[in-house]
């Protein structure tokens, strides 16, 4: 692989064991992945934030990081943590998590990375440009960087995304190259797409079906940013799909032609009606509504609001709303969330349903209109969810 | 002495008994990176430590969460003495760079058929080669 002076340098040791370390594990990703040479990026999402999913072993790495004082040399953000960082109480969050949590961000902070805790860092300010070259790690951000700005990332893990945050440096292959990003199976969408879900179900189906092969939808009528986010975030869940395409809405489908896509598919009325049936799971009541899965937007909370007008939430379940923190600090936003409040529902920032461990100590029967979120939540088999539009869980829970 | 081509991702030469994984590892939600040990119980080894072994298994999978386990390993005291894969991914090739523990993939052969639990390994990146005292 062709390296610079000054990446050979680095590499070498001259800024410390640390960047050393981190120039070889992008290095040695890229050989893997045949590159040619590294590039540069413009900024790094890192996931890997959650103490509920990173553990203990994140401690001793962030010791080897530190002993060199080592700071990020390009825009670098975090994924969503475990808790809300101000109400973890009130979410069931333990003592013992919160301080391991509050320790993780601590860490991550000194090396000058900001704690946005979002999944959605385009929703605040932070949406790439096209051909912008990226590091970003959390699934969904990457599918909707890729296709919904035409921006290029792989999919990151925690470790490489840091390292390419540390060292400014990608290495060249896959989505990074032209010639990876040509979709290979058109979907011809027949289906009715009205609401977030039937997007969500949309991606869930594609990606269990087709894994990580790039599809080319047509006959989408509609694809609003938080629309693509909920076909984003499910199509990178089920499978390991990095980038669509959509007729005439997303930024590189007009440049493809669509009679050179050799496989070609219908998604029909049953195939979405499967998804919903695979995710109408509970039995008895539902003891949790979950939203947020990707993180809210301000045109989200005012949709959740015009749904709930003149009512309140049921005694006998709780409601959950996922958002960012800057989102929720909006002028607008606050508004809007404090009226949700008064109606009973809470809305928590920097977490998820799918990164707190508060989810799954304290609810057994969730429902939600992501994809996603139902398929991570029931996962390990002592969850139940059922999948549904925004306005029916709404409509269920109001009295 | 039976030799077989590999190639290597991160460099060293050692030699012990292996440990053979029969289906992918997980690193995360798999090993326990203080004790080292196999947690996941769908692996025939369960229980089993990974710990100056020769670790074989046919891929890695998982969250990348699982690199830092790896590296845990290392600090830990409880590290393989080398990996082999017939295909290491990004979770792996990362967690071995940052504990530097040497890993080779790609065998002309698939390692789950040449080498066994407890068979002795010898590797020679150097030379691509990893070898088996018959």
């Amino acid at each position: 692989m062709y390296l610079t002076k000054n990446q050979e340098m680095l590499l070498a040791g001259e800024k410390g064991n640390a960047i050393a370390k981190m120039m070889n594990l992008i290095i040695k990703i890229g050989e893997v992945n045949n590159a040619d040479k590294l590039i540069q990026i413009k900024s790094a999402q890192i996931a890997g934030v959650s103490y509920h999913t990173v553990g203990d072993a994140i401690f001793s790495f962030f010791e080897l990081l530190s002993s060199d004082k080592v700071m990020v040399r390009v825009p670098s953000w975090l994924n969503p943590a475990g808790m809300d960082r101000l109400r973890w109480k009130e979410m069931g969050v333990k003592t013992t998590f919160a301080e391991k949590q509050f320790e993780i961000l601590k860490h991550y902070e000194e090396m000058g990375i900001e704690t946005t805790l979002t999944c959605t860092p385009y929703l605040i300010g932070l949406a790439p440009s096209f051909g912008d070259h990226l590091a970003w790690s959390e699934s969904s951000a990457v599918s909707m960087a890729n296709s919904f700005f035409g921006a290029r990332t792989n999919r990151e893990g925690g470790p490489s995304s840091l390292a390419s945050a540390i060292t400014g440096f990608t290495a060249n292959y896959g989505m990074h190259k032209e010639e990876n990003r040509l979709p290979e199976t058109f979907v011809k969408v027949k289906a009715e797409i009205n609401t977030l879900s039937d997007f969500s179900a949309l991606g869930y189906w594609y990606g269990e079906m087709f894994g990580d092969s790039i599809p080319f939808f047509s006959n989408l009528r509609s694809f609003s940013i938080d629309e693509a986010k909920m076909l984003s975030s499910a199509i990178a869940a089920s499978g390991s799909v990095p980038l669509f395409h959509v007729e005439t809405k997303t930024p590189e489908a007009k440049n493809i032609k669509i009679t050179e896509i050799e496989n070609k598919i219908i998604y029909t009325e049953e195939d979405k009606e499967k998804v919903y049936k695979h995710f109408n799971q509970i039995k008895d009541h539902a003891d949790l509504v979950a939203v947020g899965c990707p993180h809210t937007s301000l045109t989200d909370l005012q949709l959740i609001d015009e749904y709930t007008q003149n009512a309140n939430i049921k005694e006998n379940i709780e409601v959950w709303i996922f958002t960012s923190k800057l989102i929720s600090q909006n002028e607008k936003a606050s508004r809007i969330i404090h009226e949700l409040e008064e109606k009973g529902m809470k809305i928590f920032t920097d977490t998820c349903m799918v990164v707190s461990p508060a989810i799954s100590d304290k609810f057994k029967n969730i429902l939600t209109n992501s994809a996603k979120a139902a398929f991570y939540l029931t996962r390990d088999g002592t969850i139940n969810v059922n999948l549904l539009s925004l306005n029916e869980i709404l409509e269920s829970v109001v009295q | 002495m039976k030799e077989v081509l590999i190639r290597s991702i991160v460099d060293g030469s050692v030699e012990g008994p292996a440990l053979v994984s029969p289906i992918p590892i997980s690193f995360f939600g798999g090993i326990n990176p203080k004790t080292g040990k196999i947690i996941d119980s769908e692996n025939p080894l369960y229980g089993q430590s990974i710990a100056d072994k020769i670790f074989v298994f046919p891929k890695g999978k998982g969250s990348t969460v699982g690199s830092y386990i790896i590296y845990g390993l290392r600090v830990n005291g409880v590290a393989p003495l080398a990996f082999i894969a017939n295909i290491a991914e990004t979770i792996v090739i990362a967690g071995a760079i940052l504990a530097e523990i040497p890993l080779v993939d790609q065998p002309e052969e698939d390692v789950l058929s040449f080498i066994k639990t407890d068979d002795y390994i010898k590797l020679n990146t150097q030379k691509r080669i990893i070898s088996k005292k018959e």
